[in-house]
Parts: structure tokens; sequence; C-alpha cells
């Protein structure tokens, strides 16, 4: 019941949005649905935590703890970017470069958005969810799209033409995992339901369940944004809106891991650990490698986020290579932290950018001299990405290096420890080059309206919450990851 | 076949065949006249106008350049006499042709080749800059087309585990499946476009231009004048008739006389000339539509063809 | 319909899906592309129809018929439009010229024969044997995306991509479970009038459909 209310919420709010033209007070409405998604979310891990499953629709719903925690995750960072879609799309429309039409369909799609991310991790069948997943590529292009500059249409057609492609292989995986469970077992009736592949994952073809996992990690790493499938990542999530880019690469890269994750346990049942293991530490470290490379040239603040955004999968994808439990506890705790502090810090860019009119780094400086909250947000943001205490990331980064010791990966996680490294070193540049400084003089101080930075210092402190204090989330965390552990 | 019968025999079949391609190459050559003549809305001359140039042509004298060697003269006798063994040892219009039963189509293949690369000595004999242009764009486009050809030749004789010619006729009319197969239209498709490329026909060279400089096969023959011309007019429809019987014997067999007998040899002469009357006119037709390729255009057709041989040749490997 | 006919009807439908997607290399002329591009989903189609006349499964017959619909008419007209639109409709010198593409497409069928044995060694009838010609059209459609410059040769690179998974699709299994098959196929619809949307948009802002002119966002 809970996970029917759940996806129905914001299904309503989005055709709400977009029959009646825009206004402060429907923005509010959907701020207030992913609320209850959030409350629901919460509810939802509460019963699962201890108890099975709960399933809908006959199977096509199905919620386990790992499904819930991702609706917590969904839920958080939503929350923080749809509140912040209420004053950008105000902002917009006072500035005369939207409409409220626009701003209408604007705030749809980010409805159709969150429906389908929900969708892709409630779903019971892999069938199901690699149609969400289709989906919420279709809607984010044209939210990617939505101020329609030059530099944004040529954003939203690499996005899409790249991740189409990337998606198809994903469906072609899954025909090929479709038919080795087909073929188990004299032709018994086979279906694409998580639990029953799981099931039978011990008995499946392990040729053709190479080829399909490695299909798989190509087509679902395209949307998580692992290289070489990467390029297109800076442009979409630097071209987007700001509030779009927080949810994209907040909690959309990480749905598609989700996914990864889900096909990862029925690989690991047919192949053993050691394939499965190697195509997503190679996938892992060379996002790590390429990230930090071109993060020390960046000239433009938003594509720095987004390049960071490439650091992070890489590192998940060597957590869940790793595969112990305290591995993907570890790689689901780094998903709502990075989900956190990366929304944050696309959220503050946004308002930089309102405010300074330009993305490049050289041209901003001395934002804590002139805008204290902002720099200082911004400042607490990096800090927190860079994975230092006490912020929820050094917990999860610590114990996701701890855990690929254990197995035996201990080289890689020095060379990813290498590569963050040299990521610190940039990012700090880049920071302090923005955030220090004296401004020029007699220009007053600005201060930012206090609706703006109580939401964003309120995900920080969530974020640094978690990683002193594990409590609350210590029992889901454990529950979720025994579903995919090894 | 036996003793002196079996030897007449011998010869009164393969003299059937070759007499049929002599006297029905410039034949088609005057209906595929007719036919673009008649799409274009002109009266074009008479069917037969072929034949009564040839006539023309031989009785006329000699003339050799003076600085031309013997490769001059035999270059055309090379071109015919080719022709002739092909349509000898070929499965035209009998499917147990009684001096073919050794013919590998590789082999034809090469004797093709003998022939064309004999014209092309030729044309560099005699020095002038046009026989020169035309030889090299001749053989480039040979070395473009003959690995097209030699692996759709591959692609159809894996299916039927020989590439004894006649034995592939043989095959093809007795299993029709195998010619609704895949791999034989691509091969038959790389096929038709190497036809294309070997006789000089659009969209590879035009054969009525008058412009020297998109000549290919005509400016090797620029200096050839009264029985050397005639010889090399006659090889060069000799070829394109031999190549399109072999073309629609691999594609639709039915009608070529599979037992002994003149009257299935008849009938299987007559079905020869219809099918091959119908390629001459389904080729005519499609060439009126077309323009000519840029020279070096002609590799990307060319590559082309390959790939779909190699393609038919894989699946015809690997799909068995 | 007598085993050997079936046979050979499969494997004539299966080639032609793999020779149209040779041709979308060889051609230039991007109306010829588009061409090539609806007789290979009216093929995709016809296979679907044989493989459901085969089981008697009337589904799958349906399927086949809104294949043929959706992927061998609506999409190659919807492009159609858009090369109508465009004054420069032929491949400028694609990045790959035409002969060595030509031969990299005859080197991922090979791949493609070479990758997908286990999956061909699981499935010994007709239709097992034909499921590498699904993955090289699937690989020569990636490949044409890569090395195209015009953007209605990059949405004919991602079709190819999906025509090679969905002929694998319904070999293999004989149609995955109808629900996904169809969000599939509608998804792809999706995707090409976003594109077609998208390739609108570019033409008003940039004047022109080449992908070679939209190079600002770069490191």
């Amino acid at each position: 019941m809970l996970a029917i209310v759940v996806l129905a919420v914001p299904f309503a709010a989005g055709i709400a949005s977009a029959v009646l033209p825009w206004r402060r007070e429907i923005g509010w409405l959907c701020t207030a649905t992913i609320g209850v998604v959030l409350v629901c979310g919460i509810g939802l891990a509460a019963r699962v935590v201890h108890g099975p499953p709960i399933t809908a629709f006959g199977g096509a719903l199905r919620v386990d703890a790992l499904s819930a925690f991702m609706v917590i995750v969904i839920g958080a960072i939503g929350l923080l970017a749809t509140w912040q879609s209420v004053r950008y799309l105000s902002l917009e429309i006072a500035a005369g470069r939207s409409s409220r039409r626009h701003a209408s369909l604007y705030s749809a799609l980010v409805q159709g958005f969150v429906t389908a991310m929900l969708l892709a991790v409630l779903a019971g069948n892999v069938g199901v969810m690699w149609v969400a997943v289709e989906a919420t590529t279709i809607i984010t292009t044209f939210l990617v799209g939505y101020r329609q500059t030059r530099g944004s249409l040529e954003a939203s057609w690499k996005y899409i033409a790249i991740c189409s492609v990337g998606i198809a292989m994903a469906f072609l995986g899954t025909v090929l995992v479709y038919l080795a469970a087909l073929h188990v077992g004299h032709h018994l009736h086979a279906n694409l339901d998580w639990t029953s592949l799981m099931a039978v994952s011990h008995h499946l073809d392990p040729g053709v369940m190479r080829l399909a996992f490695a299909l798989l990690v190509l087509g679902y790493g395209t949307k998580v944004g692992l290289a070489p499938m990467h390029s297109w990542l800076p442009d979409a999530h630097s071209q987007a809106p700001a509030p779009v880019s927080a949810l994209m690469s907040g909690v959309l890269l990480t749905v598609a891991f989700y996914a990864l994750l889900r096909f990862k346990a029925i690989a690991d049942g047919a192949l053993g650990v050691a394939f499965p293991r190697a195509l997503l530490v190679a996938a892992g470290l060379l996002s790590l490698v390429v990230a930090a490379s071109l993060l020390l040239t960046q000239r433009d603040y938003k594509r720095m986020l987004a390049y960071h955004s490439v650091e992070h999968m890489g590192l998940l994808a060597l957590g869940a290579a790793a595969g112990t439990p305290l591995a993907i506890a570890a790689v689901l705790l780094h998903i709502l932290g990075h989900g956190l502090a990366k929304g944050v810090l696309f959220l503050t860019s946004g308002e930089i950018l309102h405010a300074e009119g330009t993305t490049e780094i050289a041209q901003i400086k001395a934002l804590l001299a002139r805008r204290p909250a902002l720099g200082g947000i911004f400042g607490f943001g990096l800090v927190a990405l860079l994975g230092l205490p006490p912020f929820s990331l050094f917990v999860s980064e610590l114990n996701m290096v701890r855990a690929e010791t254990q197995v035996g990966l201990g080289w890689a996680a020095a060379i990813s420890l290498g590569c963050m490294a040299v990521i610190f070193g940039a990012v700090m540049s880049h920071g302090r080059h923005m955030l220090f400084g004296s401004g020029p003089d007699g220009e007053r101080v600005h201060k930012t309206p206090g609706i703006v930075t109580v939401p964003l210092i309120g995900g920080l402190v969530g974020c640094a919450a978690l990683g002193v204090v594990a409590w609350p989330l210590d029992s889901l965390l454990r529950a979720a990851a025994q579903v995919v552990a090894l | 076949m036996n003793g002196i019968g079996g030897v007449i025999a011998a010869v009164l079949v393969a003299g059937a065949q070759i007499a049929a391609v002599a006297v029905g190459g410039p034949l088609l050559v005057g209906v595929m006249r007719k036919v673009r003549c008649h799409i274009e809305g002109r009266v074009g001359p008479p069917i037969h106008q072929p034949l009564r140039d040839l006539r023309k042509l031989f009785s006329k004298q000699c003339m050799r350049p003076d600085q031309a060697s013997w490769v001059f003269g035999v270059g055309p006798v090379v071109l015919v006499a080719t022709a002739v063994l092909i349509a000898a040892i070929s499965p035209l219009a009998t499917t147990h042709p009684p001096l073919g039963q050794t013919a590998d189509f590789f082999a034809i293949v090469f004797v093709l080749l003998l022939g064309s690369v004999a014209l092309a000595l030729a044309a560099l004999d005699t020095g002038t800059p046009f026989g020169g242009m035309g030889s090299s764009r001749a053989m480039t486009i040979g070395a473009l087309a003959e690995p097209a050809l030699l692996v759709a030749i591959l692609a159809m004789s894996i299916p039927a585990h020989t590439s004894n010619l006649p034995a592939l006729v043989r095959i093809g009319l007795a299993h029709p499946q195998l010619i609704a197969s895949p791999e034989r239209f691509l091969a038959l498709g790389s096929f038709l476009v190497v036809i294309l490329a070997e006789s000089g026909r659009l969209p590879v060279d035009n054969p009525s231009t008058h412009l020297e400089l998109t000549m290919i096969h005509e400016a090797m023959v620029l200096e050839y004048a009264g029985p050397d011309l005639g010889l090399v007019i006659l090889g060069e429809s000799m070829r394109l008739a031999l190549l399109l019987g072999l073309l629609v014997n691999l594609l639709a067999p039915w009608g070529i006389a599979d037992r002994a007998g003149a009257a299935a040899l008849v009938i299987g002469l007559g079905a020869l000339v219809g099918k091959v009357v119908v390629a001459g006119i389904v080729i005519a037709t499609f060439e009126v539509f077309t323009a000519k390729l840029r020279l070096f255009r002609l590799p990307e057709l060319l590559a082309g063809a390959f790939v779909l041989a190699v393609v038919g040749a894989f699946t015809a490997l690997v799909v068995r | 319909m007598s085993g050997s006919a079936y046979a050979s009807s499969l494997e004539l439908a299966s080639g032609v899906v793999l020779v149209c997607a040779v041709v979308t290399l060889w051609r230039r002329s991007l109306s010829a592309i588009v061409k090539a591009l609806a007789v290979q989903g009216v093929a995709l189609g016809v296979v679907a129809l044989i493989l459901g006349v085969g089981k008697h499964d009337g589904v799958l017959i349906a399927v086949a018929c809104l294949v043929i619909a959706a992927k061998g008419v609506v999409i190659p007209v919807l492009l159609g439009r858009v090369v109508a639109g465009d004054p420069a409709s032929r491949e400028a010198a694609p990045i790959v010229n035409v002969p060595a593409s030509l031969v990299g497409a005859g080197a991922l069928t090979f791949l493609a024969y070479g990758a997908t044995g286990s999956v061909v060694a699981l499935i010994p009838t007709t239709a097992g044997r034909l499921i590498p010609l699904g993955f090289a059209t699937m690989l020569i459609g990636y490949f044409a995306m890569a090395v195209r410059r015009k953007a209605v040769s990059q949405i004919v690179g991602l079709l190819l991509v999906d025509n090679g998974i969905a002929l694998v699709a319904f070999l293999a299994t004989a149609g995955v479970p109808l629900l996904v098959e169809l969000g599939a196929s509608l998804d792809v619809l999706l995707a090409v009038v976003v594109l077609r949307v998208l390739a609108a948009q570019m033409w008003s802002k940039f004047g022109v459909l080449d992908l070679d002119e939209m190079r600002e966002l770069h490191d």
C-alpha cells in the first residue's frame, strides 16, 4: 500500500503541474509531494528492515531493504532539489528567460522523472526496471535542454545519443539473462522477476552470462557515468538547470548503479566472484584516472562538479567489486552521502551562477567575503565531497578501502587513494581561488535569503550527522547490504 | 560417351556453345543498345547492327602503329581465345559440358583475367598516353574487383562443397533452397557489381563515351583499327555474354539441359538466350537511370561488393 | 510451414537485416540510407512474423505487425522529413572513409560471430544460428554512430543498434515477455521523436544539421 502511494503521489503531482499554469503554490505542492515520498520511504524501511519484503501488484512492485533505502535517497535529495526549483523557476520567469507554460512543463517533467526513478527502484521485474531507466533518459533529455541555448542543445543531443545506445546494450544484456534463464532445466517457463532469477542463478549458462554481464556493465555503466562511456556527463550536468543537475548527479547516477548491483548479484551466482569483480575494478579504476586527469585543468565549476561525480561513481564501482557486506554497506552509505553533498553543491552553484552570471572559475573571486552564506556552504560542500571528516563520505570511503583490502583488492584501493589525492589537490586549488581573497573595496556584502540557505545547510548537516552517528541507518544499511552482497 | 561418337558429340556441343556466344554476344550488345534508345525515345540502330559493324571491320585493311611490337597484335587474339575457351567449357546450355568436366570456377576467373591483362599490355605497347591511362585505370578496377569476385565464388562454393562450375549449376538445379539462401544472393549481388566493372558498363564506365579523359576501356582500344578492332569488339561482347550467362545459370538454372540429347540441348540454348536477353534488358534499363561514378568513388562501390561477398562467405561458413 | 521453407525464409529475412546495415555504411545519400532503414524494419517484422507463424503464437504476430508499422513506416517517414528539410542531404566526408568503414563492418561481423559462440551453442535451432547476424547489426550501428558527422546519420546508427538487438531478442527467445518488448519499442519511438525535436531545434539555432558545428562544450 505504501509502495503504491510512493509512486502515485508524484505521478499525480506531475499531471497536476502539467495541466495548471505554474505558480509558486504549485511549486510548493510539488516539494511537499517529495516530502511525502521521503516519509513513506522511511515508513517502508521501518517495515522491511526486520520483516519480509513487501510486494504489490502480484510481484510487479517489490520493496526490500535495498529498495527502501534507495527510496529514502531519492526522497531526500528530491526534497532539496524541488525546494530550490521554486526559487529557480521564479527567478527565471522574473528575468524573462522562461514563461509560466514552460515552467509548468518543467515541473511536470521533474515529477515524472522522480516517478520513473521510484519505479526503477521499486520494480520487482528487471524488465520493468529497464523500462523505467529508459523513461528517465527521455524525460531528462528535455530537462537538460530546458534553457534552449546552443550549449544545452548540444549537451542534450550528446546525452540522448550516448545514453540511448547504452540503454539499448543494457536491454540486450537483460534479454541474454532471460535467455539463460529459459534454458535452465528443460525450458521451464521463466520470467524476468529478480527473485526467480536469483533462485536459478547458479544454473545459468556461464558463457551467456559473461556476455550478458559485460553488456550490462557497458550499458548501465553508460548511465552511471563510468569511463569510457562518461563523455555525456560533463556536458549534460553542466548545461542543465541547477536543480535538475542536483537530481541527475545525486540520484539518477546511483539509480543506474542500483540496477548494476541487482545484476551483479545474479552474475555472482552464475559466474563466481572473479569475472564481475574484474569488470567493475577495470571500470572503476578507469573512471578514477580519467576524472583525476581532467579535473586538473577544469575552468568551469559546474563541469568540475560533474567530473567529480565520475570519480565517485568509480569509487562506488570499486566498492561493489569488493562485494562483501561491509563493502556494500559502505557503498550504500556513500550513495546517500554523495547524493546529499553533490545535490547541495549543485544547488549552490546554481545560486552562484544566478548571482555572478558566469560559470568560469577564473572569474569568481572572494566568494566568502562577498556572499558569506553561499561561499560557506560551497566551501563546506567541497570539504564534504573530498571525504574529510566529520562528513559521512569519510566513513564510507574508509570502509570501502578496508573492505577492498580484505578481499585482495588492496592494489586497486591504493591506486584509488592516489587518484583521490590528485583530485583533492585540484579541487582545493579551484575552491581556494573561488572562495578566498578580498573583494573590490566598497562592495557590500550580499545576504542570501534564508529560504535558500536553510535547506542547503540542512543537507550538509544531515551529511555530517550521518558521518558521526550511524544509528538511524545502521540496521537498514546492514539489511540492504545483505540483499546483494556475497 | 565412348569413342568417336563421344568425341563428335563433345565437339558439337562445344561448338554450339561457342557459336551461341560468338553470335549472341554482339546481338546482346545490339539488344541493350536498342532498349536504351527506346527508353530515351529514339528508334536506334537495328539489333544486328553490331554484327554488320564486325563484318565491315573484318573486311578492312589491317593497320598497326609502327612503334608497336607483336604484343599489339596478340592482345586481341588472346582476348577472343580466352572467351572461346570459357564458352567451350562452361555450363551454359548443358550441365554436362563435355570439355568442361574439370572446369573450376576459380580457373575460369583467372582465364578471364588473362584476357584483360593481355588487352591492357597491348594498350601499353602503343606508347601513347591514352593507352597507358586506360590500362592503369582498367587494372585498378580489376585489382579491386577480383578479390570481390573470388570471395563471392567462395561463398557459393562452400554450401555446395565444390567449386567445379558445372557441379555448382547441377547442385543448384537439384536443390533450389541453396539458391534461395542469403549467401547465394549476397554472392550473386557481388558478382553482378563485378560484371558491371569488368565489362565496362555504367556506373563504372560509359561504353559510348567520346571524351578521352573519362574513358577507361575505350582509351585502351583507341589505337586499334580494322580486323584488330573487330577482334577486340567481338571479344568484349563475348565476355559480357559469358559472364551474364554464368550469372543467370547460377541464379535461375531452370531450362538448362541436364541430360544428353539434341532436343534437350536446343531447349537449353533457347533458355540460355532468353535468360541472358532478360538480364541484358534489365542492365540496359538500369544504365539509362544511372550516372557514371567518379573515378575515385569506384573503390567505394567495389569495397561494398567485397564486403557483401565477405558477409556471404562468412554466413555460408558459420551459419551452416 | 514446412521445415526447410521456414528455415530458409528466416535466414533470408535475417540476412536482409544485416545487408541493410552494411548499405547504410555504403551509401552517401541520406535519403538512400533512410530507405535502407525502412527495408530493414520491414525485414525485422517479417522475421518476427515467421517465428510467430511457426510457433502459432498470435501475440508474436501482433508484435510483428506493430514492428513493421513502427520501424518500417513511421520512423523512416519521420526521418525523411528531417532529411527533406536539410538542403545538404548528403553525408559529408565521414570521419572514416567509406571503403575503410566497409572493411570495418566486415571485421565487426567476424567479431560478432566470435563473441556469441556461447549463445549459439545454447540454442541449436535455425533461429539460434542466426543470432550473430543481429549482433553484427548492433555493432555496425555502434560504429556508424561513432564515425558519422550528420545528425540524421547518428539517429540511423542508434536505430541500427536497436534493430540488431530486437533481432537477437526475437531469434533467441521468440520475444521477451510482451510488456518489455512493447516498452522497448515505445521507448525507441519516443527516442526518435525526441531526436527529431532536437534536430528541428538544432536546425533553427545552428542552421545546419552537422554535428561538427556543435563543438562549444569541451575541455
